[in-house]
């Protein structure tokens, strides 16, 4: 029985025509129905996300070419588009398609290497489907060793390990320094999008007392509500350091804010507890000198970045170990659902493009 | 060679091994969670309890009545205390820190000067100067890993401070985290410290003639309990944190190697040849 995936992604489309073909919950489990009751394909599973939309079929159709063109035409149809993307549609059968649900689950086809967030969205579509019934002995085996295979990169390789982003680097440099971020106080300087951003991580990882202080104490309010923090007024910001962990300071103001000086004359009413200080601002708000006070860390935003990119070099230095477990897995799983076919060895920089069929 | 310093001599290849393998980690970095010192400082540990039970066995006594019985006591705490942290994710690669240490403390003890005979009759008094020695010992070995973790936290430390990635690579503990395990090791080294001073103090008769106050040894012991104990109110009182912290641990525990086997043989109650 062939195993078939047909789809877009934002490797071979641009967010407007994908989103065309974007599915709700709703449209999923009534496309799934749809699939089945056609005739079209005996299981399928739909995976559809902000980067991608697939959908992983099985069909005792042998002929390729003609369950090719009834899917797209499912597609298409079920999204009233009457021009077809050849370009943008990509397809792939049997071993390829196990190869690509895998690099699928493993991050690796993601647009941000190795993000981890696909794979639950993968589990949902997975688990969407079985409810509907729509899969069947041959998807079930394969998403479950998708699964298995996730978590096997995951733990034997680098390639989701480290943050990639600003925001959560971070938070990752905060468990660096702190034991644990619950029972740390935060205070965001200036209410800016990138501090929001860092000071949300913060707070997804436990921090529960998140201060922001912003020349606009309305804006302040705002985004201190949204945070479950309280507002300060900028003029008083400093009254409330004695209790602070972690700054992050993203001000438009044009000289530093916090120098060195300063800082030292603050600190002697808190100990020597640690302080993190992320200053995102351009241009910088916290006189770099600031770091060379004992107990005090200071990361500006190029410091962040460098530590962002070398994580993501790091990712791909290891994409060479995923794909090679990728291709061992895949053989696995092709012996185990074809004991009696001689199995093949596929190359897999051979055929990351688009497949024709 | 008796069959427990082969054993011994054994442990301390082994720390060797893991003292090269030290050199390895910290050039790649902390960064995967492998096994490889933890489990030379397991086969090494094994080797260095048959050392010390061999001893033990055939004196009939807890093995720590002389400079050789007391270091390898000391190091064998301190093995045994890293396997232990080890067992968190987190705090694996602590062997690579303690090899070093093990293997360079190991060697010294090895001189033969400082395992002399026994003779045909050990002069051994009782249970008590058995528990007492023990329990200083242990309290050594606890204060060796509070100068391992601080280490550890240095290293770290410093890391976060040069803005060097390593830092967040690395699967070394937060420096809070290592801090708190300074702290610990300290409290359990410096009640283990009390305890054993207590019961030498209380419970040990003293040849005529030799009062403690003028034991190079007890002199030192108290030294060391009071150098301790400071750096402890230091911490908890004074809010002394950080590098300074973890550097004082450091130096209290190499004062304490260092100084060790001298103030031993210059005491009438503990080395009564001198």
């Amino acid at each position: 029985m062939p195993i078939i995936v047909i789809g877009l992604s934002h490797h071979s489309s641009p967010v407007e025509l994908r989103e065309r073909f974007a599915f709700t919950e709703a449209q999923i489990i009534e496309a799934l129905y749809q699939i089945k009751n056609e005739g079209i394909a005996d299981e399928a599973t739909i995976l559809s996300t902000c980067n991608r939309v697939e959908i992983y079929a099985v069909s005792d159709n042998s002929d390729k070419q003609d369950f090719y063109q009834k899917m797209t035409q499912f597609l298409c149809k079920f999204h009233n588009v009457s021009d077809q993307p050849r370009e943008a549609l990509y397809s792939f059968y049997d071993s390829h398609s196990i190869e690509h649900l895998f690099r699928v689950s493993c991050g690796i086809d993601s647009m941000v290497l190795g993000e981890t967030e696909i794979l639950g969205q993968l589990k949902q579509s997975y688990q969407l489907a079985l409810t509907q019934k729509a899969t069947g002995p041959k998807l079930n085996r394969i998403f479950q060793k998708a699964f298995n295979v996730a978590k096997l990169i995951r733990t034997k390789t680098q390639i989701q390990r480290g943050s990639i982003s600003i925001s959560s680097v971070a938070v990752e440099l905060a468990e660096s320094i702190f034991d644990s971020l619950k029972s740390q106080k935060v205070l965001v300087i200036g209410a800016g999008d990138t501090s929001e951003k860092a000071a949300r991580a913060l707070k997804s990882r436990g921090a529960s007392s998140i201060l922001v202080s912003n020349r606009s104490y309305e804006k302040a309010m705002s985004l201190a509500k949204e945070l479950d923090g309280k507002a300060v007024h900028f003029d008083t910001w400093e009254q409330e350091f004695m209790a602070i962990d972690i700054i992050i300071s993203s001000t438009s103001a044009p000289h530093y804010i916090l120098n060195k000086d300063k800082l030292e004359a603050m600190l002697k009413q808190r100990g020597n507890r640690p302080l993190l200080i992320v200053d995102i601002a351009v241009p910088r708000d916290i006189d770099p000198d600031c770091n060379q006070v004992e107990n005090v860390y200071v990361y500006n935003i190029d410091d962040l970045q460098t530590i962002a990119r070398q994580y993501l070099n790091q990712r791909k230095s290891d994409l060479a170990n995923c794909e090679k477990l990728i291709t061992k897995k895949r053989d696995e799983l092709l012996k185990d659902l074809n004991p009696h076919k001689e199995k093949t060895s596929f190359n897999l920089s051979e055929q990351r493009t688009t497949t024709e069929i | 060679m008796q069959p427990e310093r082969l054993w011994f001599l054994a442990a301390v290849i082994i720390y060797g091994i893991g003292l090269l393998y030290s050199i390895f980690v910290w050039r790649r970095g902390f960064q995967k969670n492998n096994w490889t010192s933890y489990i030379l400082i397991s086969i090494a540990f094994i080797a260095h309890t048959l050392a010390l039970t061999h001893r033990g066995f055939s004196l009939k006594q807890c093995p720590v009545n002389n400079l050789y019985e007391a270091t390898t006591f000391i190091l064998w705490t301190i093995s045994l205390g890293s396997l232990i942290f080890g067992i968190w994710p987190r705090l694996r690669f602590i062997g690579v820190f303690t090899a070093p240490l093990l293997f360079c403390v190991g060697v010294f003890a090895m001189m033969p000067g400082l395992d002399p005979e026994y003779g045909d009759q050990p002069n051994f008094i009782n249970g008590w100067s058995s528990l007492h020695a023990a329990l200083i010992m242990l309290g050594y070995g606890a204060f060796g890993l509070s100068a391992i973790t601080g280490s550890m936290f240095l290293t770290q430390e410093r890391n976060i401070k040069l803005h060097r990635a390593s830092a967040l690579f690395s699967m070394l503990p937060s420096i809070q985290r290592l801090e708190k395990l300074i702290t610990r090791s300290l409290v359990a080294g410096l009640i283990l410290l009390t305890s054993g001073l207590f019961i030498g103090g209380v419970f040990l008769d003293l040849p005529d003639g030799i009062s403690f106050w003028n034991d190079s040894k007890v002199i030192w012991s108290l030294l060391v309990w009071t150098f301790y104990t400071g750096l402890l109110i230091a911490h908890i009182k004074l809010d002394q944190r950080g590098r300074r912290y973890a550097w004082l641990a450091i130096f209290a525990f190499f004062f304490v190697i260092f100084t060790f086997w001298g103030t031993n043989l210059l005491s009438s109650i503990h080395n009564p040849k001198s």
